[in-house]
């Protein structure tokens, strides 16, 4: 069992407050209703959960890609997460993950195979299950 | 790791699973719920008619192993099994019971929240900072 963790807070009311979220070994993220909704310029959560994602299948990639037979060089992953609004709320209605990935000793039908495999299996992909849409593009350069 | 607009997050294998010093992507992951979760709180405690001070949240992320999956399969071995917030208001005219009523409502509605809804084990501590009347 391994435990990660994390803070945030918010100060203040929403359209006037402010919020900082900070991983334990990572610096502050400042975040406010304008940088999130209003196309402000600066974070949010959904950023950060985004570079989780692309984080955590980056590397499960490359241990995939391995156990393929394949040398992974070098894996290089964007995450879009899209906001939308749900009922009185938002939600995260889709996240569309887009790697590039320069690799030796795999061909072009089984990188695909192995990619989209790995979106299905990577821990924080099935921690989002519940997220309507999850899509991959993957590159083999 | 790097969110568009923040910095760079380094992490390795040590980072992630052997308790190497460093950050990970479940670290991210429970930044991003207790950013969400805060924010989303001081919204509902204003709805509520409160002028919140500040909402505090400290979120844990527990990942089990699941042994090491088959032979040449893709199969992870590691899943994410508990997110557990713990915040702290202060939010003067805020009460314990009705604070917990509308923490329960919050935390079902915040967008990360609602994303991470497949977590066997989601959970919200929360409790008035002192200094706060608790009516």
């Amino acid at each position: 069992m391994i435990n990660s963790k994390a803070t945030a807070q918010w100060e203040g009311n929403l359209k006037s407050g402010r919020g900082t979220m900070k991983p334990a070994h990572a610096s502050d993220v400042p975040f406010s209703l304008g940088t999130r909704f209003e196309g402000q310029t600066g974070s949010n959560p959904e950023e950060v959960i985004g570079a989780a994602l692309a984080g955590c299948f980056s590397m499960a990639l490359s241990v995939g890609l391995e156990q393929a037979g394949a040398q992974p060089k070098n894996i290089r992953t964007s995450a879009t997460v899209s906001l939308d609004k749900d009922g009185p709320g938002f939600a995260i209605k889709a996240i569309a993950l887009e790697t590039e990935v320069e690799a030796s000793g795999i061909d072009a039908q089984k990188f695909e195979a192995v990619a989209q495999e790995t979106k299905k299996q990577c821990p924080v992909s099935k921690a989002l299950a519940s997220v309507p849409s999850l899509t991959l593009k993957a590159t083999l350069k | 790791m790097k969110p568009e607009h923040a910095a760079e997050i380094a992490f390795s294998l040590g980072t992630r699973f052997e308790g190497a010093s460093g950050s990970n992507p479940e670290e991210l992951l429970g930044a991003a719920f207790a950013g969400c979760f805060s924010m989303a709180l001081a919204a509902a405690l204003e709805q509520a008619g409160t002028a919140p001070k500040s909402v505090r949240t400290s979120a844990r992320v527990t990942v089990e192993r699941q042994g090491w999956g088959g032979s040449g399969a893709t199969k992870a071995p590691f899943e994410i099994f508990a997110v557990e917030l713990t915040t702290e208001v202060d939010a003067p005219g805020m009460d314990e019971g009705r604070l917990r009523e509308i923490v329960d409502v919050t935390r079902k509605h915040c967008p990360v929240g609602k994303a991470l809804g497949s977590v066997p084990k989601l959970s919200v501590t929360a409790s008035l900072a002192r200094g706060s009347p608790s009516a």
